[in-house]
């Protein structure tokens, strides 16, 4: 499903953030992505979804190579590939539902269909209740399923989130935890990465450490 | 119908912007329909003088005036020698006691007209000619002159080139108002959507992260430039009318006093409809410039 092979990232200004990196994650798996803060895990999970470009080596996703897309081929594989952004970027002049919609009108969907599946992937993360509820006025936890919620409402085969329990007290965390889970119970591919091992330490999936921009092991638990 | 949709909701945000912001909106539109009303007033007054020279007679006449002493003969004779000449399309002959009546109908010189002791004004025909080309009148004239008991040939054909010549400058006067103000117009909507885009950095950021193309981007900013053209056009339209109207009574109020009658001509409905399409092009360059800046600046941030 997602395959790197010798992949870097360099940065204007000279920073590496990955070097070499060569990974496969198959269909239906799910894979943490662990390291501390500056390993390069959020930078890995970019370049899987085609926000960012690799500076060598190749990403292949679903089987399209993402180096050779042009800019507007690779905005429609975004929408194939969910995303749980660290930082949530959510849009706070907008309702819940709003932010959850936004995808699926960049897609054109017809809007009775889109509101049918807005309201299915909030009522998954639980936030069915606060549709009418400006970002601002939700908490982190909730802003974190919103985020989630916008992620699978395009029906995504593949689910990639940075962080997700990043900043989440332990009950919060396990339950995003448990919500990822049930994702990828269904059958889709789910990568996620994290620099807190203890809160994915539940989940039965394998785990890939990252120090310094390079895998250090994968092991499966 | 996935495309059509996207291109309904385009038009939909951006008539939903238009009206989050009605006095904006509003001053914007009225600051862009002044900018085009100058030069579609200016046009209208061009139309209209033109309209009204058409009126006149503006075919080139040639006056021959006969020699105070001419006989009778003489008058026949160059009367058959005009009427011979291929370029002579009618002639009129107004005789010496003809033009002395009518001088003294159409003036206030009766009371020295009766105090001379013989009429000063001579035979004279009128040819109007069938070619308006300077040289071929000019040949006319000099042979005409040249008749026995001629005195004098005039050809007062050059007012007409006059006029067709100012009225060319005229034009050109117009064209270049328009082409500036257009060009003011561009600009006008290219800083509006500008702020446009920067108020939504956001919002175009965030879809573009969920997969928005940059055509997607630019739809709704796009639509809300040529709308904000298109609405403009209208209301350069609306203006240009009451001015019409404003300056057209005045005008007419100074018919009586000339031959052809004065009147505002306007738009014609393929104008109007040129004009705000055209208006609403020119939103959509401003728009499409602006949006395309922004977002490589956007990404150059990234």
């Amino acid at each position: 499903m997602i395959r790197f092979s010798a992949v870097t990232k360099r940065y204007p200004g000279g920073l590496e953030a990955l070097r070499g990196v060569t990974l496969e994650v198959a269909e239906g798996e799910m894979v943490a992505i662990t390291g501390h803060s500056g390993a390069g895990k959020s930078t890995l999970l970019k370049l899987a979804a085609g926000l960012e470009r690799a500076s060598g080596g190749t990403v292949l996703v679903q089987g399209q190579n993402l180096g050779s897309l042009g800019e507007a081929s690779l905005a429609v594989l975004r929408r194939r590939i969910g995303f749980v952004f660290q930082d949530h970027k959510l849009l706070y002049d907008r309702s819940a539902f709003e932010n959850v919609a936004l995808p699926l009108r960049i897609c054109g969907f017809p809007r009775e269909e889109a509101a049918r599946r807005v309201r299915a992937a909030l009522a998954k993360v639980g936030l069915l209740a606060r549709e009418k509820a400006m970002p601002v006025a939700l908490s982190g936890g909730e802003q974190q399923r919103l985020c989630i919620a916008r992620a699978i409402v395009n029906r995504p085969m593949v689910l990639i989130a940075d962080e997700p329990t990043g900043n989440l007290d332990a009950d919060y965390a396990r339950a995003i935890v448990d919500l990822f889970d049930s994702f990828h119970q269904v059958g889709v591919t789910v990568l996620l990465s994290t620099h807190d091992e203890a809160s994915v330490a539940r989940l039965r999936c394998r785990r890939v450490a990252l120090a310094a921009g390079a895998v250090l092991k994968a092991a499966a638990a | 119908m996935t495309w059509l949709r996207l291109h309904l909701d385009a038009v939909g945000d951006a008539l939903r912007r238009l009206a989050s912001q009605p006095f904006a909106s509003l001053v914007s539109i009225a600051v862009l329909g002044v900018a085009l009303a100058l030069p579609v007033v200016a046009a209208v007054l061009m139309k209209s003088v033109g309209a009204t020279a058409a009126g006149l007679d503006t075919e080139p006449h040639v006056s021959v005036y006969m020699a105070l002493d001419a006989a009778p003969e003489d008058v026949r004779r160059v009367e058959g020698a005009l009427r011979a000449q291929p370029d002579a399309a009618a002639v009129k002959f107004v005789s010496r006691a003809q033009a002395l009546a009518e001088l003294q109908s159409t003036t206030h010189l009766a009371d020295v007209l009766a105090s001379l002791d013989r009429n000063p004004l001579p035979d004279a025909f009128t040819v109007r000619m069938r070619t308006s080309d300077a040289d071929r009148i000019a040949a006319a004239r000099a042979a005409w002159s040249r008749l026995p008991k001629v005195d004098q040939v005039a050809a007062d054909f050059e007012w007409s080139q006059h006029l067709a010549r100012w009225a060319r400058f005229g034009e050109r006067v117009v064209l270049a108002i328009g082409l500036l103000l257009a060009g003011a117009v561009a600009f006008i909507v290219a800083h509006l959507i500008r702020l446009q885009v920067l108020t939504r950095r956001d919002e175009i950021e965030v879809s573009q992260l969920v997969g928005a193309t940059a055509a997607d981007v630019r739809r709704p900013f796009l639509y809300h430039g040529a709308l904000e053209g298109l609405f403009a056009g209208a209301a350069a339209l609306g203006l240009a009318a009451l001015v019409a109207a404003w300056i057209g009574s005045e005008l007419s109020a100074l018919t009586p006093s000339y031959a052809a009658e004065l009147k505002v001509v306007f738009l014609s409905p393929a104008e109007r409809a040129a004009l705000v399409a055209g208006a609403a092009a020119l939103g959509l360059l401003g728009a499409w410039t602006a949006v395309a800046r922004e977002l490589r600046r956007f990404a150059a941030d990234r």
